[in-house]
């Protein structure tokens, strides 16, 4: 009986590590994205401040290509809008997750309160 | 802060300070990694210097390698292309170029001022987490010389 839920229990555990995994994953790609907006922000701010005047290069591998001001400002803006999107949906994942992770740990502590009993059975037997 | 420091265990003020360690540690970096793009942004002002029409049309080394140099003029001394960011290059004059570097050193120094406060906050309160733990120590301390005192003579 004791061994059973041992099995069990050890099994929900791994599963659990794998969810915290999975979190702190999400959680770091979710910083980097924070960066990027961050970024992509100053960039456009930039962008915002430049006239007629000025010639605007974009880096494509080890060259530099002349591109139009508003064609840059367009790039950047559809990033940024992308880059949004991309927290918002990592937010809700993550909201997810967590509620997830909240269920499992109560399993948890359900099945250790089951195992224990189980335990203190089988000694008390002996 | 809502909880008072003299009812936490010693493990759980080893945990704060652990903690508060590690969150003191990240805001150092950070300031130290904003003061070095702030020295990079200040050298390069400094250097827009250079372009002024008295040093049109002069010569100058152009490094090819880090140790191979080749002679140039000094063409344009009116505009410098300035990297903004996330690959995008801007052709500006030099009036621009200064601006842009103001306008950079200044955002960092403000980055830096927000940083800062929250810095010397956790440094506060990790001194104080370390005092009161240092109480909490020398209590248990004595509470076991007493309870030593106490024994042998009870024996």
């Amino acid at each position: 009986m004791a061994e059973a839920i041992q099995k069990k229990l050890k099994a929900e555990v791994e599963k659990y590590t794998q969810m915290q995994k999975d979190v702190s994953k999400s959680m770091s790609a979710r910083q980097k994205l924070e960066t990027q907006l961050t970024e992509n922000n100053i960039v456009k701010e930039e962008l915002d401040l430049l006239g007629s005047t000025n010639t605007v290069y974009k880096l494509i591998g080890p060259v530099l290509v002349k591109q139009d001001l508003d064609e840059a400002k367009a790039t950047v803006t559809k990033r940024l809008e992308y880059i949004n999107g991309e927290i918002q949906r990592y937010e809700t994942v993550l909201k997810d997750m967590e509620k997830k992770s909240e269920q499992h740990r109560e399993v948890l502590s359900s099945l250790q309160q089951e195992f224990q009993r189980a335990q203190g059975l089988a000694v008390g037997k002996v | 802060m809502a909880v008072n420091l003299t009812d936490l265990s010693l493990p759980q003020l080893e945990g704060l300070k652990t903690q508060l360690d590690q969150e003191i540690e990240f805001l150092t970096s950070s300031i130290g990694q904003l003061k070095v793009v702030q020295t990079k942004y200040v050298e390069a002002k400094d250097s827009m210097n250079v372009l002024n029409k008295n040093n049109k049309g002069k010569e100058l080394l152009v490094p090819l390698t880090s140790s191979m140099y080749v002679p140039g003029t000094l063409n344009d001394v009116e505009h410098v292309l300035v990297d903004v960011g996330t690959g995008y290059y801007v052709e500006k004059n030099v009036g621009e170029t200064k601006a842009f570097f103001k306008r950079k050193i200044d955002f960092l120094t403000k980055q830096i001022e927000k940083i800062q406060p929250a810095l010397q906050e956790k440094h506060a309160m990790k001194q104080a987490v370390i005092e009161v733990m240092n109480v909490k120590i020398q209590q248990l301390q004595q509470s076991q010389q007493a309870s030593q005192m106490v024994g042998p003579t009870k024996a």
